[in-house]
């Protein structure tokens, strides 16, 4: 127990210390130490994770879990965010593998249908449209990079330290609490052949108000982002400088006015 | 232990590790759209701890919550975007400190530390054999961008 506690521990200051050298600063040293730290410190903290019973399992959970994590670090420690988009891809590849090892088949294709086809794409798609020439600054700097490494990464040990203190106890796994689903308990529910099915039957009958209730939020997500970029209109950068406080309760609505502020009346 | 308790601790820490991760990424980058990225990651990973317990307990509701949060990305996807449009063409940039005027009453604006020079990578891109004349193309027009 104090073995499990010590080595959380000191996963979390080697992440703390390993996401703020890999975290952009303005200069690249010291980079690859952090690689070297974080890893150091996923290692410490998949040492005390349990085995899954045959070494498949195991070794499968761990490339999984591996590309996962790695893939979502170099997400936020890229400096070019095309590259951090590429890598976000990657972590939803790693999370759609792990969705299907833990028996999610149609959660692990929805991920990588609705995410990685299309919320990544218009994201490379705005990447391309506004991205300014050179290489920007605010790409190469980052805010406090030390404290947000800490806050994050003593957020991580505080969790990994009571979900491991939880399960891995032999007093807390034998408490009637846990009631761990039995294989035939599995192969009739979550793990069966007809798994889509079940799941189609679960989400269209008891939850079909929910649905409906998303599919009206879609709409509304759709109306609202064509109005944002309908309003938006060419505002020379100086006007914006000028002091001129806006009344009270004055919307963002600018009547257009002179030569046509519209996008779609400059044709 | 059993494996399925040890599948169920192994998915909900690889679920914190992505939240801390994406935490740290929302807090620290300054790039509106990796900041979206960073939060999208969040959203991952109580994607994995709701699916690791939907399995634990034989019960698909955690799975119908993740069909759920993908609907949400999906809608917020979309808003973010426009706006981060929006937002581009107002400023011609993605910065998020050109926002700050937004802050807090009495709080100090933020100044960038100058950027240390640094030795450019020579980068090799693929050479082509020159074929043909090279047609004529003023500077100005290729570098002419209306919108910044």
């Amino acid at each position: 127990m104090r073995d499990l506690h010590l080595s959380l521990m000191i996963a979390t200051l080697l992440g703390a210390l390993g996401m703020w050298l890999l975290l952009p600063r303005g200069t690249a040293r010291g980079r690859s130490l952090g690689a070297v730290l974080a890893a150091i410190a996923l290692g410490l903290i998949s040492s005390q994770m349990p085995g899954l019973g045959d070494w498949i399992a195991n070794s499968v959970f761990a490339v999984l879990s591996v590309v996962t994590v790695v893939a979502s670090a170099c997400t936020i420690s890229f400096r070019n965010p095309v590259y951090c988009a590429i890598w976000f891809g990657m972590t939803l590849i790693g999370v759609a593998g792990l969705f299907l090892l833990n028996g999610a088949q149609f959660l692990a294709v929805a991920t990588i249908v609705v995410y990685a086809g299309a919320i990544l794409v218009t994201f490379l798609f705005v990447l391309m449209l506004a991205q300014p020439e050179g290489k920007a600054v605010y790409d190469r700097l980052s805010w406090e990079a030390l404290i947000s490494a800490s806050a994050g990464m003593v957020m991580v040990g505080i969790l990994s330290m009571t979900i491991c203190s939880v399960f891995c106890t032999p007093a807390a796994v034998d408490s009637p609490v846990f009631t761990t689903p039995s294989a035939e308990n599995l192969a009739q529910g979550v793990l069966s052949p007809y798994h889509v099915a079940s799941f189609g039957t679960e989400l269209f009958g008891r939850h079909i108000i929910a649905i409906e209730v998303v599919g009206a939020l879609l709409l509304a997500a759709l109306v609202g982002a064509a109005v944002i970029v309908a309003q938006t209109k060419k505002i020379p950068a100086d006007s914006l400088s000028q002091k001129s406080p806006r009344p009270l309760g004055a919307t963002n609505v600018v009547v257009p006015q002179g030569e046509g502020f519209l996008q779609l009346k400059d044709r | 232990m059993s494996p399925e308790v040890a599948l169920l601790n192994n998915y909900l820490i690889v679920g914190a590790l992505l939240f801390g991760i994406g935490l740290i990424g929302f807090i620290s980058r300054r790039n509106l759209i990796v900041m979206f990225l960073a939060a999208e990651m969040m959203l991952q990973g109580v994607s994995l701890s709701l699916a690791a317990w939907s399995r634990f307990h034989n019960n698909f509701g955690g799975q119908i919550l993740v069909i759920f949060i993908i609907a949400i990305a999906a809608c917020e996807a979309a808003i973010v975007l426009a706006l981060v449009m929006a937002l581009f063409q107002r400023r011609g940039q993605l910065d998020v400190s050109d926002w700050q005027t937004l802050r807090e009453e009495n709080q100090p604006a933020f100044r960038d530390q100058p950027l240390p020079e640094e030795a450019e990578l020579q980068e090799s891109w693929p050479h082509l054999a020159p074929a043909g004349i090279e047609p004529e193309v003023p500077l100005e027009r290729t570098n002419y961008r209306p919108t910044v």
